[in-house]
């Protein structure tokens, strides 16, 4: 008797010592092998041990407060059942080893037709890594990395590789290594989702027929690169603040028949970056105030540019290593090119009666001198076109035949501008006898 | 201290700090309505960089100006005499003239700016320490061109003398300083860059500017090229301080060896 006693009070004893030891990560992985195909598991608000392996098509629902913490060692969460269910989680805690053969990741998957849904993931080298995995759902997930410094040290967002027909959206991703990483990843579609401060939002290697619709690539080292793929739609999407040295909104490399329709390029050192590429769709995007808003090498061909907003750009658009083939109108329609080319329209029919001609010199500067970024924000650049355009040492860049005539909604605010401007210096002019008085304590009018 | 009393009454009854002041109110107000049609959580960058690359076209000016009549005032009163022949060096002068040229135009720009954040807190979502960083950048090149107006206050004869000179510095700056580099920039290479880079941000707008970028964190600085990572071979923020320390020096030397006493309408 006096012994089972001492059992019975030693068991609370040890568990609160160790209270991993045996209970938690057990209990979490014992209730899941404890589950019939198509239960559900409703987690408590509190943090459970994993690392956890889910091997039959349940639906696991947590709280807001419902933390699975890995054990640093490899995937936190394996999920190897098709149709499994996770939603209301934080997951944090993977593996960061970069010398296992195996890249782990807060959630890998590898099944079909999972749905992953409101997670909160920490502390992890991937966040979510679909291996050979199909036709999953990924909503609001919430990925934090390590900062826009830590590049090698960390994994994706989300990392995509040969996993096809998967639909990501409404996810926001900061601060890892690239957001989304597809490698081999044919008919995914990734919508509204949200990624800032990392190397490239959306990075992306050997992988067609995707359709990426309404994202918003902010403050990476670049937007969207896009390499060695076809078939690509991207509408709607901004691709803002890609402000670094070598930075783009999107660049497109060894890329084919990739639509881009409606986005926005706002703020970027380069707003497209198109390389090695052939017969690409440009149209009706706003392409504004970039260092250089189109570059475009020589080895790119059978680009069609038409109905594109490309205003307030240092360079609008630059051609390097020589002339492509590339267009600049479809079916009589250009591209509107803003205030700096002045255009008339004698029949207004929305497009100038002449044709715009872009000259500039700074191509082979580009091309020659990688630092000339750092000029490219200067107000001397304007000085050094005019100089060479002089000196006739400038180049065509691109001929548009049917330029759009710019819309001139902006005049009525620049009025309204104005008129406040100048009730503030009236104000501050008329007002200065008071202020003078108040602020030098004298009352002397001069 | 009696300098600083003696320099705020003097502006605050002249046009030129009212002047000043309105441009930047009217300039800061007209950024932050463009602005507001932007993103919520993007916005506050969008606007410190916009409104940067804005003022710089114009507090450079100004500042050569407040800094130049503020000398040629003593010049034209006689006051610098009087004050030369009672009790002060006119290096002691200039220290104490430059010091007080600082601190009135500054309170005054720095209390607007902490006044602005009430509205931005409104419109959109505030980073108090990019906004710390952009103060720095804007003070930073206030402090710098106003030490140049006082060179160009102490150095001219008369006040057409100023506004060629202050239009001559003002058009270097903003023009040729960079216009001269670009000329080089095809014979840079690995050995000379980093020469390259000290004249570079001897441009304290690019100076400032690099310093802001870095510190809003839109400067991407990983992952680059040997000839990039020996031409940004410091911290911005050294940069920036390098500047303001060699213009500062530089400023108040040559308005000691060339300054003339006299001034003439």
């Amino acid at each position: 008797m006096r012994n089972l006693w001492l059992f019975l009070l030693s068991v609370p004893l040890y568990l609160g010592i160790f209270p991993s030891a045996g209970f938690a990560e057990g209990n979490l992985q014992a209730q899941l092998d404890a589950l019939q195909p198509g239960d559900v598991l409703k987690l408590e608000g509190k943090t459970y041990e994993g690392n956890i392996v889910i091997d039959k098509t349940v639906e696991i629902i947590g709280t807001d407060q419902t933390v699975i913490k890995g054990d640093g060692n490899g995937n936190v969460i394996s999920i190897k059942a098709p149709n499994v269910k996770l939603s209301h989680l934080k997951v944090t805690h993977a593996s960061m080893n970069r010398n296992s053969p195996e890249e782990f990741a807060a959630i890998k998957v590898h099944s079909n037709g999972n749905t992953i849904e409101d997670i909160v993931i920490r502390d992890s080298f991937h966040g979510i890594y679909l291996s050979q995995a199909h036709e999953n759902k990924i909503r609001n997930v919430d990925i934090k990395g390590l900062g826009k410094g830590e590049i090698a040290s960390q994994g994706n967002g989300f990392h995509i590789y040969f996993a096809n027909n998967n639909l990501l959206e409404h996810n926001t991703i900061e601060g890892t290594r690239d957001g989304m990483f597809f490698e081999y990843g044919n008919g995914n579609t990734a919508t509204k989702n949200n990624i800032t401060k990392t190397r490239y939002a959306l990075h992306y290697m050997y992988s067609d027929d995707n359709r990426f619709i309404g994202n918003t690539f902010t403050m990476n080292t670049g937007g969207a690169a896009i390499m060695n793929s076809k078939s690509i739609v991207l509408e709607d999407n901004d691709f803002l603040f890609n402000y670094g040295h070598r930075s783009f909104g999107l660049f497109l490399l060894s890329a084919n028949d990739i639509t881009v329709e409606n986005n926005t390029f706002y703020l970027n050192q380069r707003g497209l970056y198109i390389d090695q590429s052939t017969g690409n769709k440009i149209k009706n995007n706003r392409i504004i105030q970039n260092q250089i808003g189109i570059e475009l090498w020589a080895s790119s061909n059978q680009q069609i540019f038409t109905g594109n907003q490309i205003t307030e750009n240092t360079i609008p658009a630059v051609s390097l290593g020589g002339q492509g083939q590339n267009a600049w109108s479809e079916d009589g329609r250009g591209n509107d090119w803003g205030s700096a080319f002045p255009l008339a329209d004698l029949n207004q029919d929305g497009l100038g009666d002449l044709p715009v001609t872009y000259r500039s010199s700074l191509h082979q500067l580009i091309e020659d001198q990688e630092l000339t970024s750092f000029f490219l924000k200067s107000p001397a650049i304007n000085i050094y076109e005019k100089m060479n355009e002089f000196l006739n040492e400038d180049k065509v860049m691109f001929e548009d035949l049917h330029p759009l005539v710019a819309s001139n909604e902006n005049h009525n605010r620049f009025g309204l501008y104005g008129a406040f401007g100048l009730l503030v210096i009236i104000i501050l002019y008329k007002g200065r006898q008071r202020l003078c008085i108040t602020l030098g304590r004298n009352g002397k009018k001069i | 201290m009696y300098y600083i009393g003696k320099e705020w009454k003097e502006n605050i009854r002249g046009k030129g700090l009212w002047l000043a002041l309105s441009i930047i109110v009217v300039l800061s107000v007209l950024m932050m309505f463009k602005s507001s049609v932007l993103s919520v959580d993007q916005g506050f960058y969008f606007l410190l960089l916009h409104l940067f690359d804005t003022l710089v076209y114009f507090i450079p000016v100004l500042c050569l100006f407040l800094g130049a009549f503020s000398i040629f005032q003593e010049k034209e009163q006689k006051t610098l005499i009087m004050l030369l022949t009672k009790r002060e060096t006119f290096a002691s002068f200039l220290w104490q003239k430059s010091l007080s040229i600082w601190i009135v135009l500054l309170i005054p720009v720095v209390a607007w700016f902490f006044i602005y954040l009430v509205p931005l807190k409104f419109m959109l979502i505030l980073d108090f320490k990019s906004y710390l960083y952009f103060l720095t950048a804007i003070i930073t090149i206030i402090i710098v061109f106003l030490q140049l107006g006082t060179l160009i206050g102490s150095i001219s004869r008369s006040r057409m003398q100023i506004v060629g000179l202050t239009i001559f510095v003002w058009f270097y700056f903003f023009f040729l300083h960079d216009f001269i580099l670009l000329s080089f920039l095809e014979k840079v290479t690995y050995e000379n860059v980093k020469l390259f880079s000290v004249f570079y941000f001897l441009n304290p707008f690019q100076a400032g500017r690099m310093f802001l970028e870095g510190g809003l964190g839109v400067l991407s600085v990983g992952h680059m090229s040997k000839l990039m990572q020996t031409f940004l071979w410091t911290k911005p923020s050294i940069f920036l301080l390098g500047n303001l320390v060699f213009w500062i020096i530089f400023s108040y030397v040559l308005s000691l060896v060339f300054h003339r006493k006299e001034g003439v309408e």
